[in-house]
């Protein structure tokens, strides 16, 4: 029972096949990559934020978390860019976007796969749990009470970006970024241990909240060290099912889906 | 009959998982003991899930021998890496668990050495999720490569 296994004509095949020669863009796309994320997660919330007041939406003082608001639903915007990124690198190096997803594997075994993932992250779902009650106990996390939004764009949120998401953010990170990495550092474990805090980093700019005046920076911590043991999870997991996404998208789809829904329906927030 | 073994660097791997797991195991038991707070025989007189998942050593001790004579493969381990998984998710993380993490969280002064502590049983908990999938991953290629290798042979003796 498993969702990685290749066709038998490929089972004696290595299990771990390394991309044959090293892509034009090396780490530099890497770094153009999280850069890309990073720069879109900033831009488009101080963008609304802007908008929202100019458009006498909300106060000054206000803005950035009203923006915060609708981070499920620009998020869209970040996934495209990053997609487009993706694929100006793929066309550099003369790649397709399949070749990312690692060897192919049938869909049931894929649907397996996803259960087997989503079965491994039970200790993280615990840790993070454990982790939300000790920054704010019983209380519903910020990113998550504070998103406030008319129901078209939840159902946005719900069918979309999720969808999207998975397109996108692992993608980059597993199917573009960790390759590269492992490529220049040689020593994979250094490569993954980066890419993971990397990625948890990235966490932290997504949505920026204020309190008190000023940028709250414990909610930043809150939001990188919360998705560490997810993303060490799913990391570990990419090299245990050798290197095959599919199967980390469906989870995180599961969860990430499941989670919007939660929102759009009221059950959290 | 001894089983197929698997390629040389799987083998290093699915050794390199076994040991970590176990250094993990015994890190973990090591914690129950500093805490004492879920502790059973043999170190109090009640037999409980403390001792129960003792019973993981002379498994891992037998698994090993086997596997080195080729009498066990990855299937097994996916077995005793995928049981102790679900054992130690359900005794700590499970709707019904009998030690949830406040009994490791609460009973450590300074407070950081718990977190330390269920650091340690997350990272134990998926170790052993993340070493099933692999194992599991192994098994079935191996099951996958038998017929393969089965007409290979017969081809070769025809």
């Amino acid at each position: 029972m498993t969702a990685t296994t290749p066709p038998p004509a490929a089972a004696n095949q290595p299990v771990q096949p390394r991309p044959s020669g090293a892509p034009a863009s090396g780490v530099g796309g890497a770094l153009v990559l999280v850069g890309t994320r990073v720069a879109l997660w900033l831009g488009v919330q101080l963008l609304l934020a802007g908008v929202l007041v100019v458009g006498g939406a909300t106060p000054a003082g206000r803005a950035l978390n009203d923006a915060a608001g609708w981070w499920m639903v620009y998020g869209a915007l970040v996934d495209l860019g990053t997609l487009g990124v993706i694929g100006w690198l793929l066309r550099r190096d003369g790649r397709s976007y399949r070749h990312l997803l690692g060897p192919p594997a049938a869909g049931w075994q894929v649907a397996l796969g996803a259960l087997g993932v989503l079965a491994a992250t039970v200790p993280a779902v615990a840790f993070g749990a454990e982790i939300n009650k000790a920054f704010y106990g019983d209380a519903t996390p910020p990113m998550l009470a504070v998103i406030d939004v008319p129901p078209l764009a939840s159902i946005f949120s719900v069918l979309v970006v999720p969808l999207l998401a998975e397109l996108a953010e692992p993608v980059a990170y597993l199917g573009v970024i960790l390759p590269r990495l492992e490529r220049r550092l040689r020593r994979s474990w250094l490569a993954a241990a980066i890419v993971v805090a990397v990625w948890a980093g990235e966490h932290a700019f997504y949505p920026l909240l204020t309190s008190h005046g000023s940028l709250d920076l414990g909610f930043a911590a809150y939001r990188a060290v919360s998705v560490l043991p997810f993303l060490a999870t799913w990391t570990a997991l990419w090299y245990a099912l050798g290197r095959r996404l599919l199967p980390i998208m469906a989870a995180r789809w599961v969860f990430n889906g499941g989670t919007a829904v939660a929102l759009a329906l009221g059950l959290v927030g | 009959m001894a089983l197929p073994t698997e390629e040389p660097k799987h083998r290093r791997i699915l050794y390199q998982l076994t040991w970590l797991a176990a250094a993990m195991s015994l890190g973990h038991h090591i914690d129950h003991l500093i805490r004492g707070n879920a502790v059973g025989w043999p170190v109090t007189s009640e037999v409980n899930a403390f001792t129960a998942s003792l019973v993981v050593y002379p498994i891992i001790a037998t698994g090993l021998l086997l596997y080195r004579a080729g009498r066990v493969g990855p299937g097994f381990w996916a077995l005793v890496s995928g049981g102790g998984a679900v054992f130690v998710s359900a005794v700590h993380f499970g709707p019904a668990a009998v030690e949830p993490p406040e009994l490791i969280l609460d009973h450590y002064d300074p407070p950081i050495l718990g977190w330390l502590a269920f650091t340690w049983l997350v990272t134990f908990a998926t170790v052993l999720a993340i070493t099933s999938l692999y194992e599991t991953r192994l098994w079935w290629q191996q099951r996958q490569a038998r017929p393969a290798t089965r007409s290979a042979d017969s081809e070769v003796t025809r």
